[in-house]
């Protein structure tokens, strides 16, 4: 009975692998494979971009598969490229710069292409430039909000800031403290802490009646080790009206919640998680959001599509670049209304900023008319104002 | 028929059922891994076949050496938690010793010390444990912290999420490049079988394994035993970062992590019981290794949507670890 029953365990699990494979097997029609590796496998983000690509499965006839990477190990990143290409994967979208050099020995040894999306490549631009981006297996990236160098993202939480005290003349923000992730993994947080910092300074200086305190970052508090946010954090910085997290808010939100200061003090965040609608504007403390839009991986696609179909854009450029596309910040009730329009919340392919036809038309392959100006030029209108 | 023949066929019927019962583990730890390789071969007849193949040996040669020095430890009955941790503070210190001095000798200079510091830290992680009587799981969790700490602030002092080591050390062809690991793999089991088959570190550390007591009373040195067989897990670790460093050129804050459970995972596929003791054996580091590298390779090339992988994986190793379970209350082999 005992055997039976662990031979019949056997056979199940050989039935499941075997009937979760058959229809991928068959259907190995002829069709280009790109394989996306993300940072999660699950979320609103990760649901969002796997229903915007489906949709464009038909119309430019490509089959995706995913995986996820690791913004820590490379080791794990290579093992997923190789996956990838093993399963015969034609191009690669990237969201990680980890390993990126090495990854990129294993797509020349494959013939395989990669660009990036959602990550500037910044470690690679700085140190290792001749070997990744004249890389001729390396297309491109896009990331979102612009790249290292020329990102503002301060200036964005600054003019939320001056919106919602705007909105609000009753009971404006005076008094602001900041969160980051650490330095070595986002090298730029400081910085955008440091623009918020130089704005409300100019701000300050012209309308001394309306001036914003803001608490200088503090190592013990303030840098949060993708850990959530510990609640001394209140007692570092008692009497604030506001937080700005330029890490994302659900590090911080959980722990405004359980201090019992939700319903007091406001929260301007980047990142927007499931369920955030219901605390956002006037029902709760989240005032600001900045969201990626999931269409920018249209430029790492179109790039690859064109390579592999051995087609560039007449004007494309001699080595890979970085561009940044634009973002989607959710400042009002009403941005959140038009937002909620978008295929980031409600998942469908219709509400998309580019409908499968657009995509096609921008592909050099396709459309000998489309160049590569055209394409970075749809990553500047993706912006809340442009949902339909 | 004459009743010398039909005993004679009874014995052979028994033996043969003897056999099978008592190497039920090795035969489905094999067994796991010719599955693994004839779906490999399947979703991989193309002319990716080859590149495929190398991707495993890199990716299998990592787990490959480390379980084959865990092997030591494991046949003890112990484990350690800071593996991880270990691999990638020394890939880190590598990197850096070897940019500071430069060129080859750089790298050498960087692996000795490494070497030096992961056979101290094998010594420690053995002695501690006995001298201060506690279970060896609790002093590697010490290491795993340390270590944890150190690579956060190595990684800090350089400003960096990636450093690079400067020197190539990765042969340009990818064919030599297999071969080259091939060959590291095969020298590295060849003196585990060595150590751990034919001389008294394998056969004190079973002993220790099947029960401490008696291999003390027997005058089995716990101390010195327990030492050596860290020791050589530490040495198995210098060469395994080394081996890594060569794939990745690169380490960051998380170099590493995750080889402590994934080698504890490699070892059960391979039929290692986790209680260590006599029927531990060598080959399960490379079986379990490969069965592991291949599995993930395999769902990967097969198609499997990402959602299921880690869900397919978990299935298979719950049916392995109910498969091989001896005891009628236990849930993993012992």
């Amino acid at each position: 009975m005992k055997s039976t029953k662990k031979v019949l365990a056997l056979v199940l699990t050989l039935a499941l692998v075997f009937a979760l494979a058959a229809p991928t097997a068959m259907a190995k029609a002829r069709t280009t494979k790109i394989g996306v590796g993300l940072y999660q496998d699950s979320g609103a983000a990760v649901t969002a971009v796997k229903s915007y690509l489906g949709s464009l499965e038909d119309a430019l006839n490509v089959k995706f598969t995913y995986t996820v990477l690791s913004n820590t190990d490379e080791a794990q990143n290579i093992t997923k490229v190789q996956e990838l290409i093993a399963a015969g994967c034609d191009g690669i979208i990237c969201t990680m710069d980890m390993g990126t050099e090495a990854i990129l020995q294993e797509c020349a040894d494959a013939g395989v292409y990669l660009a990036g999306y959602l990550c500037d490549y910044d470690t690679s631009f700085r140190n290792n430039y001749d070997n990744v981006f004249k890389n001729e297996f390396f297309l491109g990236t896009v990331a979102d909000g612009g790249c290292a160098d020329e990102a503002r993202r301060g200036y964005d939480f600054f003019d939320s800031v001056i919106e919602y005290n705007e909105r609000t003349p009753d009971a404006p923000i005076r008094h602001v403290a900041m969160t980051v992730f650490p330095a070595f993994a986002f090298p730029y947080q400081q910085s955008f802490a440091a623009q918020f910092v130089e704005k409300v300074e100019e701000y300050n200086a012209a309308n001394p009646d309306k001036a914003i305190e803001v608490d200088p970052l503090s190592d013990e508090t303030d840098i949060l080790m993708f850990r959530p946010m510990d609640s001394t954090y209140f007692s570092k910085h008692p009497g604030i009206d506001a937080i700005v997290s330029i890490c994302s808010g659900s590090f911080v939100y959980p722990t405004m919640v359980s201090a019992g200061v939700s319903n007091t003090m406001k929260l301007f965040a980047a990142g927007y998680n499931d369920g955030d609608e219901a605390v956002f504007g006037s029902k709760g403390a989240y005032q600001m959001e900045i969201v990626s839009p999931v269409e920018a991986i249209t430029y790492p696609l179109v790039l690859l599509l064109n390579k592999i179909n051995g087609v560039e854009f007449p004007d494309q450029p001699a080595e890979a670049e970085r561009r940044g596309s634009s973002v989607l910040l959710i400042n009002s009730d009403e941005d959140l209304a038009k937002f909620q329009n978008s295929i980031y919340l409600s998942f469908k392919p219709e509400d998309a900023f580019l409908s499968p036809e657009d995509v096609v038309a921008l592909t050099a392959y396709n459309n000998p008319d489309a160049t590569y100006a055209g394409l970075v030029d749809v990553l500047a209108h993706m912006t809340i104002d442009d949902i339909k | 028929m004459p009743e010398t023949v039909t005993s004679r066929r009874t014995d052979e019927r028994t033996s043969f059922f003897t056999f099978i019962k008592n190497h039920t583990m090795d035969l489905l730890a094999y067994a796991g891994l010719a599955v693994m390789l004839i779906l490999f071969l399947i979703f991989n007849s193309g002319p990716r076949l080859m590149y495929n193949f190398s991707a495993v040996v890199q990716a299998a040669a990592v787990y490959s050496i480390l379980a084959l020095g865990a092997v030591f430890i494991y046949s003890m009955g112990f484990m350690d938690v800071s593996l991880g941790q270990q691999v990638g503070v020394y890939v880190i210190l590598m990197i850096l010793i070897g940019n500071k001095i430069g060129g080859p000798a750089g790298v050498v200079v960087g692996f000795l010390v490494t070497l030096a510091l992961a056979l101290a830290c094998g010594a420690i992680n053995g002695a501690v444990s006995i001298f201060l009587g506690l279970p060896s799981i609790v002093t590697s969790l010490f290491l795993m912290f340390f270590f944890t700490g150190a690579q956060y602030l190595l990684m800090e002092s350089t400003g960096e999420n990636t450093i690079k080591l400067l020197q190539t050390v990765k042969p340009a062809d990818r064919n030599t490049y297999t071969l080259m690991l091939i060959g590291i793999i095969a020298l590295l089991a060849v003196i585990g079988t060595y150590f751990f088959n034919y001389t008294k570190l394998g056969k004190y550390t079973r002993a220790i394994g099947a029960n401490k007591v008696a291999a003390k009373q027997s005058g089995i040195s716990l101390v010195k035993w327990q030492v050596l067989g860290y020791m050589a897990l530490g040495f198995c670790a210098a060469v395994a970062s080394f081996v890594l460093l060569t794939r990745t050129g690169t380490a960051g804050k998380g170099t590493g992590s995750g080889y402590a459970m994934d080698i504890m995972i490699c070892l059960i596929l391979g039929g290692m019981p986790l209680k260590g003791g006599m029927k531990s054996k060598i080959s399960c580091a490379l079986v379990g290794a490969f069965t592991y590298t291949l599995l993930s390779n395999v769902l990967t090339t097969m198609g499997v949507p990402l959602n299921w992988v880690n869900f397919v994986k978990a299935l298979i190793f719950l049916v392995i670890v109910l498969l091989t379970c001896r005891k009628p209350n236990g849930v993993l082999p012992r």
